[in-house]
């Protein structure tokens, strides 16, 4: 995670790379499996946005695979030791690592790969890998190593402490008062409500338009008193699944886990981000990491849109009549299933939603995927290739806002306008939501929050 | 020359079933020990295991997630596969009386044979055509080409060489008499003794052989592990 304190030796880095590629042969069984049946057929490199980018031999995925099938083949394999490079076998170098450093932060971890192998190898995994091996070197890229040192110090990756987030919450209560003109609150630390909230990183403090959404949500509903903010846990983001070190993942999950006790709520309601989203549900609570938990793990796009078919929620479309097209996060869309969701409250709230194809869980990675769209120094790479495909795909379908539900895929997107000079709004589900619901009879009167 | 023989005929066959089968029950059981933890990929299908394993049947037998991502490769790479499927099953005729059990289905002997030298010589100039296209594809598509290495080029050519002796063979003047070949399978199977099997004369045969079981016996060691694999990487990855 941080720079390591005294320096290893060439000896001593190679046997770490070497002894944690070796340790594959004791799973998991995928990566082990990965090791041993690519049939090099080159179907990846066709569907992953890096390569789509840029086709150069460095972005092709069974290539960048094959750096830590190489080393394995060579200490692991008795074909690899017998015939070295034959057999696909090489050793490590450790002048390599630099090089490191930036191959293993150019694949999105999206997993379009996986979909579309004909066995199903799914590259993130490998990419993992490669960044765990760096993590452990405490070779992290110094941007997502800080990122990672502030969430584990704060809990949130702004860094933002509790009168700041205090703070934010009261702006967002006046401004929903003076959009529908009446309060509409925003509940802190509430114990026993039912549901906990658990917003994505930044969304309370930068694009706060969909916790108001999921506010006036609650208010139509009645359920004003049965919904809680937290003021220690306000931002659901884990680059611990990044940087691949699964100590940090868990220890900054672990936070948000206790706090839900603490609450005593029944669902922890997790907000617009993908990846939060799936650790908490694919990976906390189906591993069961903290054994049974006293809550469910829900996500709050399926819960708005069930509301809306009870016909609870209503809208004026009006409000939204720009064309808006709907991005899938990678996370959402093929790695949680939670796609029609989205679709049913933007289709609701919005006069002219367009699909962009392909879409669901064939979707591409908006470039930014995997942690890179904190990443700044490699801005270029993110805006020129592997966010390429992504631009081509919106500006197909005319919309001039996009949606999406996470805020990694919504700074890069944003980023992605401005470097290409596209006059196209980037924002949330709920955001659209927020602009269009009818609180008693009416709308809000919208205050533009852009400008 | 005569040791030579004996051994690709006499030796090599126990050795390299041997070698296939232990090793393929050794990597299949190591596969099975380790952990494996759910990743689910969507859409998926539901999590019990019938659905699984209905998806995971037509990955092996459609290719389908190659047909969703690469339809011309999709064309070559099934077809390859279905007609490598075909010959092995054609192939019964060679080592077994298999045209009795045709016969009391009701077909002629003429009709067997025309079957065989009809569908079975298609089949050998097919296989043939696909695998030197996934050869040139191999060489020509640069995100191909980059990933290429020794043992993907070995494991087209041994097949090519196999299909190439197979097809001199067929179609050689006078056709490879089967009753030889049957009567020296059932002695090699009967562990009878086979050092002057008559089907050994033909040094083409004799190549054929001695090639189709350096692949068995390489199918283990190499990319082509694919066909125990495939069967356990869909099974992982679309599990819930
Ligand atoms: C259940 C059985 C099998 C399945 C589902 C299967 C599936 C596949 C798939 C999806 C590919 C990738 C596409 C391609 O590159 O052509 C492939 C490649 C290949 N397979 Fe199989 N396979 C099976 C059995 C076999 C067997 C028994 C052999 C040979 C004895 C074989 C030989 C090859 C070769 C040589 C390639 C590489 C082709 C190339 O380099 O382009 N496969 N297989
Ligand atoms: S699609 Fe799968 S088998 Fe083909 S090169 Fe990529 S990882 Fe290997
Ligand atoms: S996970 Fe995405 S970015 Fe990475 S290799 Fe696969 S398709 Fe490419």
């Amino acid at each position: 995670m941080s720079d390591s304190d005294t320096e290893l030796t060439r000896e001593e880095i190679k046997k770490t790379v070497v002894d944690s590629i070796s340790a594959i042969k004791d799973g998991p069984r995928s990566m082990r499996m990965y090791m041993e049946m690519c049939a090099k057929c080159g179907t990846c490199a066709s569907v992953c946005p890096v390569y789509y980018g840029k086709s150069e031999k460095r972005f092709n995925p069974a290539e960048r695979t094959d750096i830590i099938r190489r080393i394995y083949n060579k200490y692991n394999t008795t074909s690899g030791k017998l015939f070295g490079k034959l057999a696909g076998a090489e050793d490590f170098d450790p002048d390599d690592l630099e090089d490191w450093q930036k191959i293993w932060y150019e694949c999105t971890g999206c997993r379009r790969c996986a979909t579309f192998c004909p066995f199903g190898i799914d590259h993130s995994v490998i990419t993992r890998k490669g960044r765990a091996i760096l993590d452990k070197l405490g070779m992290t890229p110094d941007t997502m190593a800080k990122v990672v040192a502030i969430s584990l110090e704060t809990g949130n990756t702004d860094g933002a402490g509790e009168s700041a987030f205090r703070a934010a919450i009261d702006f967002l209560e006046e401004e929903m008062e003076e959009e529908h003109g009446t309060p509409i609150k925003i509940p802190i630390d509430k114990v026993g409500a039912k549901y906990f909230y658990v917003p994505p990183s930044g969304d309370v403090l930068v694009n706060p338009e969909a916790t108001m959404g999921v506010a006036k949500v609650f208010h139509v509903l009645g359920m004003a008193d049965d919904w809680t903010m937290s003021s220690k846990c306000f931002d659901g983001a884990n680059y611990g699944l990044f940087t691949g070190n699964d100590g940090d993942m868990k220890t900054d999950n672990k936070l948000y886990v206790d706090t839900a006790k603490e609450l005593e709520c029944d669902v922890m309601l997790m907000g617009e981000c993908g990846h939060a989203y799936r650790i908490m549900k694919m990976m906390m609570e189906k591993s069961g990491w903290w054994g049974d938990l006293p809550f469910k793990v829900e996500n709050c796009m399926p819960w708005t849109a069930d509301r809306i078919k009870e016909g609870l929620i209503e809208f004026d479309k009006s409000k939204n009549p720009q064309p808006v097209t709907y991005h899938d996060p990678c996370n959402f869309g093929r790695s949680c299933n939670i796609v029609d969701e989205p679709r049913a409250i933007l289709e609701a709230s919005c006069q002219d939603f367009r699909e962009m194809y392909p879409n669901r869980g064939e979707n591409w990675c908006c470039g930014g995927g995997g942690g890179l769209s904190a990443m700044d120094d490699i801005i270029e790479f993110r805006m020129e290739v592997s966010g390429k495909k992504k631009m081509d795909q919106i500006r197909d379908t005319g919309a001039v806002y996009v949606a999406t539900a996470c805020s990694n895929c919504k700074r890069q997107l944003t980023q992605l306008m401005e470097h290409h000079e596209e006059q196209i709004e980037v924002g949330g589900v709920h955001d659209m939501l927020s602009r269009s619901i009818l609180i008693n009879g009416k709308a809000a009167d919208r205050v533009d929050y852009t400008a | 020359m005569d040791i030579l023989r004996f051994f690709i005929g006499g030796v090599l066959p126990y050795v390299a079933v041997l070698v296939f089968v232990v090793a393929m029950v050794w990597r299949v059981r190591s596969w099975m020990k380790l952990p494996a933890p759910a990743m689910t990929l969507f859409p998926a299908p539901s999590p019990e295991g019938k659905a699984n394993a209905i998806n995971t049947a037509k990955e092996a037998v459609f290719f389908r997630s190659l047909y969703k991502g690469d339809k011309p490769l999709w064309v070559f790479a099934w077809g390859f596969h279905v007609v490598l499927a075909l010959i092995f099953l054609g192939h019964l005729r060679v080592v077994s009386n298999i045209d009795q059990v045709f016969m009391t289905l009701g077909m002629t002997e003429a009709g067997i044979q025309g079957m065989s030298s009809g569908a079975g010589g298609a089949a050998g100039i097919l296989i043939l055509v696909t695998a030197v296209i996934l050869l040139v594809r191999r060489l020509l598509l640069p995100r191909v080409r980059e990933i290429t290495s020794v043992g993907d080029i070995l494991a087209l050519s041994l097949i090519g060489a196999i299909v190439i002796t197979g097809n001199m063979m067929r179609f050689a003047p006078e056709h490879f008499d089967l009753a030889l070949t049957r009567e020296y399978f059932a002695n090699l199977a009967t562990f009878g003794g086979v050092a002057d099997a008559a089907a050994l004369q033909n040094g083409v045969f004799l190549t054929h052989m001695c090639l189709a079981l350096l692949l068995l016996m390489y199918i283990p060691f190499s990319k082509i592990l694919h066909f125990g694999g495939i069967f356990f990487t869909h099974q992982l990855i679309r599990k819930q």
